[in-house]
C-alpha cells in the first residue's frame, strides 16, 4: 500500500480537480464576468430608479461581490455533487479512507477560487461607475476578513445542501430559493439597517453572507457602523459550518441506510 | 486457514421497515488470493451485498470485514483495502483525462501524489492506453472507458477487489481484455477478487469458488469444480440418429426427442449409463442410423440453471 497522505491532501486533491472542472468550463465563467457586472447596474438602476447613483453604486457593489461567492459556492458545488450522483461516480468517491465531508471542503475552497474572476469583474465595474459618478471607494486590506468568513459560512450552506441531495436528490429547487432568499435577507440590496429588527436579527443570525457584507460596508463605507461586531463575524460562520459538517454527517449516514448514496 | 480476506457475516439488508428482506443471513468467507464468483438472478441481492461490502450501504444487520477491518466501525482502515469497479456506473469521470482521472482517484485513496503519478503510468502502460493518456475519457470506447475504470480501482493497489459486472456492455475484444487482467491480477498478483457476473463461462474460467445467491439467500457455496461435479452425479447423453422422431420406438422416462435437420437429437438425463445403451440397443432393433452419442459435460450454466429451478438447496 502506499503512504497515507494527511488528510490535506484529499482537500488539497478536490481543489485540483475543481480548478480542472474550472479550466474545463471557462466559457461559463467568461459568461459570469460579463453578465454579474451587467446584473450589478441593472440592480442600481432599478433601486435609483432609472440613475445610477453614487449613494448606491457603493453599497450595492458590496453585496454584489459577497452574492457572487455565494452563488459560485452553492451552485458550482451543489450541481458537481448532482452530476456525481446522475453520472455513478459518487459511490466511487466514497470508497476512500478519507472524510468526505473534506472533499466538499475542498470543492468550496475551488469554487471560491472560481468566484475571483467573476469578483473581481462586478468589483471593476463597480469602481469605474462610481468614479463615473464623482464617488471613490478606496482599497482597505481589512475586507479579506469578511471575504474569508463570507466563505467559510457559505460553505456550511453548501455542506447542508449537498447532504440533503443525497438522501433526497431533487431538491434543485431549494438550492435556487436559498442563494435567492440569503441574497435578499444577507443585505445585498438593502442593508439590514433598513430591515425589521426581527428580520436582521435573523439574518444575523443564519445568512452567512450577512455579518459578512454588514463588516465590508462598515470598513469601506462611511457611515454609522452596524452589526454585532468583529466577534460575532469570526464565530457565526465558523458556527455555520460546524452545522453543515453535523448536518451533512447525519443526511449522509441516513443516504447510506437508505441506499441513496448513488441512487438518483 | 487464513484471516479471510473478505468475511461476510450474517449479513442481512432490507429496506423500509416493511420490506422484503433484499439481503438475507449471507455469510461468505473469501480467502485471500481468491477469485470468488458471486452468482445470481437480477434483484438476487448481488448488488446490495457488494455495496454493503465497500460500506456504500449499511446493513440492518450482520457485517463485513475486509482484511480483518470491520467496514462500519473501521471503515478508513477498510477502505484501504479495497478496490470496485461498480455494476451500471462510470465509476470515473468522464470530463477529465485518463490521467487525470487516475491521478485524482489515487489521491482519493491516500497516495502521494508522486506515488500517485508513478502507479498511474504504470497502469495506463500496462493496458495500452499510455498513448491516449491525455485524452478525456468521455470520447473513449466503451471498452476503454471499462479499462480507465478498473484502473481507478487498483490505482492504490489494493488487496481486495470488487468487481460488480465488469464486462457488462463490453465487446468481445474488451470482454477478453478484462479476463485477462483479472486472471493476472490474482494469479499474479495475489489479490482477492469478487466478482459478479452474467457471463459464466467466465466464472467457470477464472473463479475458485462460486456462490450463488437467489432471493437474498446463499444457496449454493463450494470451489466452482466441487459445485460442477456435485451435478455431474447425473449425466447428460446426447444421442444422435438419421430420420425424424416418429421412426423412433418409445423412449423411456428422462429422455426427449427433438427434430434436428434432417435427423433427430434425443437427450437424456440419467443416473446409470445402462440405461442409454439400452436405449441404444432398441434403436438399433428399429434400424435407426446413429449418427453419434456423446455424454454432455454439465456446464456452470447448468447448475446454475438447475440452482435457479431447486426449491431449496445447500
Amino acid at each position: 500500500m502506499s503512504t497515507i497522505t494527511p488528510r490535506a491532501g484529499s482537500v488539497a486533491n478536490e481543489i485540483g480537480k475543481g480548478l480542472l472542472d474550472l479550466v474545463t468550463g471557462w466559457r461559463e465563467m467568461v459568461i459570469q464576468m460579463i453578465t454579474f457586472p451587467v446584473f450589478y447596474l441593472l440592480i442600481v438602476l432599478f433601486i435609483g430608479r432609472g440613475q445610477l447613483r453614487a449613494d448606491l453604486l457603493a453599497p450595492v457593489l458590496i453585496g454584489m461581490v459577497a452574492l457572487t461567492f455565494i452563488h459560485e459556492q452553492v451552485n458550482r458545488v451543489f450541481w458537481s455533487y448532482q452530476g456525481d450522483i446522475q453520472s455513478g461516480v459518487l459511490e466511487q468517491t466514497y470508497l476512500t479512507p478519507l472524510p468526505s465531508a473534506l472533499r466538499i471542503l475542498g470543492r468550496q475552497v475551488s469554487a471560491a477560487v472560481a468566484a475571483l474572476p467573476t469578483a473581481l469583474s462586478v468589483l471593476a465595474t463597480g469602481y469605474v461607475a462610481i468614479a463615473l459618478n464623482g464617488g471613490r471607494l478606496a482599497f482597505d486590506v481589512r475586507i479579506l476578513v469578511p471575504v474569508t468568513a463570507i466563505a467559510v459560512g457559505t460553505g456550511g450552506l453548501a455542506l447542508i445542501l449537498c447532504g440533503l441531495t443525497l438522501v433526497y436528490k431533487r431538491i434543485a429547487i431549494i438550492t435556487q430559493v436559498s442563494v435567492a432568499v440569503y441574497a435578499i435577507a444577507g443585505g445585498t440590496l438593502v442593508p439590514l439597517t433598513s430591515m425589521p429588527g426581527w428580520t436582521a436579527t435573523l439574518s444575523r443570525l443564519f445568512v452567512p453572507i450577512a455579518p459578512g457584507i454588514e463588516a465590508m460596508r462598515n470598513i469601506l463605507l462611511t457611515g454609522p457602523h452596524s452589526g454585532w461586531g468583529p466577534a460575532w463575524l469570526l464565530l457565526q460562520p465558523v458556527l455555520l459550518l460546524g452545522i453543515g459538517v453535523a448536518v451533512f454527517t447525519a443526511l449522509e449516514r441516513l443516504a447510506r441506510k437508505r441506499g441513496t448514496l448513488g441512487r438518483y | 486457514m487464513n484471516t479471510p480476506a473478505i468475511d461476510i457475516t450474517n449479513l442481512s439488508k432490507t429496506y423500509g421497515p416493511t420490506g422484503a428482506p433484499a439481503v438475507d443471513d449471507v455469510s461468505l468467507a473469501i480467502q485471500p488470493g481468491t477469485v470468488f464468483g458471486f452468482l445470481g438472478p437480477n434483484g438476487a441481492g448481488k448488488t446490495t451485498t457488494i455495496k454493503i461490502a465497500a460500506g456504500l450501504l449499511t446493513a440492518t444487520s450482520g457485517g463485513v470485514r475486509l482484511n480483518g477491518f470491520d467496514v462500519r466501525t473501521r471503515r478508513a482502515a477498510a477502505m484501504s483495502q479495497l478496490g470496485a469497479v461498480l455494476e451500471g456506473s462510470r465509476n470515473v469521470y468522464w470530463t477529465l483525462s485518463a490521467w487525470q482521472n487516475l491521478v485524482y482517484f489515487g489521491r482519493l485513496k491516500g497516495m502521494r501524489k508522486a506515488a500517485a503519478r508513478s502507479r498511474a503510468a504504470d497502469l495506463l502502460t500496462e493496458l495500452d492506453l499510455w498513448d491516449r493518456r491525455h485524452e478525456k475519457v468521455g470520447g473513449f470506447s466503451r471498452g476503454m472507458q471499462q479499462k480507465v475504470a478498473i484502473a481507478a480501482a487498483l490505482v492504490a493497489d489494493p488487496p481486495v477487489v470488487l468487481l460488480d459486472e465488469p464486462t457488462l456492455g463490453l465487446d468481445v475484444a474488451a470482454t477478453r481484455t478484462v479476463k485477462n487482467w483479472i486472471a493476472t491480477l490474482s494469479a499474479d498478483q495475489g489479490k482477492t477478487i469478487l466478482l459478479t457476473t452474467h457471463q459464466l463461462d467466465m466464472v467457470e474460467e477464472l473463479c475458485d469458488r462460486v456462490a450463488v445467491i437467489r432471493d437474498g439467500r446463499v444457496i449454493a457455496d463450494q470451489p466452482t469444480t466441487e459445485l460442477l461435479s456435485r451435478f455431474r452425479r447425473r449425466d447428460t447423453y446426447e444421442i444422435r440418429v438419421e430420420g425424424g422422431p416418429d421412426q423412433l420406438p418409445l423412449l423411456p422416462g428422462g429422455f426427449t426427442a427433438v427434430r434436428d435437420g434432417d435427423g433427430t437429437t434425443i437427450t437424456g438425463d440419467v443416473a446409470d449409463p445402462q440405461q442409454v445403451y439400452a436405449l441404444v440397443d432398441r434403436l438399433r432393433e428399429r434400424r435407426v442410423v446413429l449418427r453419434s452419442l456423446t455424454q454432455v459435460q454439465p456446464g456452470l450454466e447448468d447448475v446454475f440453471m438447475t440452482l435457479m429451478k431447486e426449491p431449496r438447496h445447500v
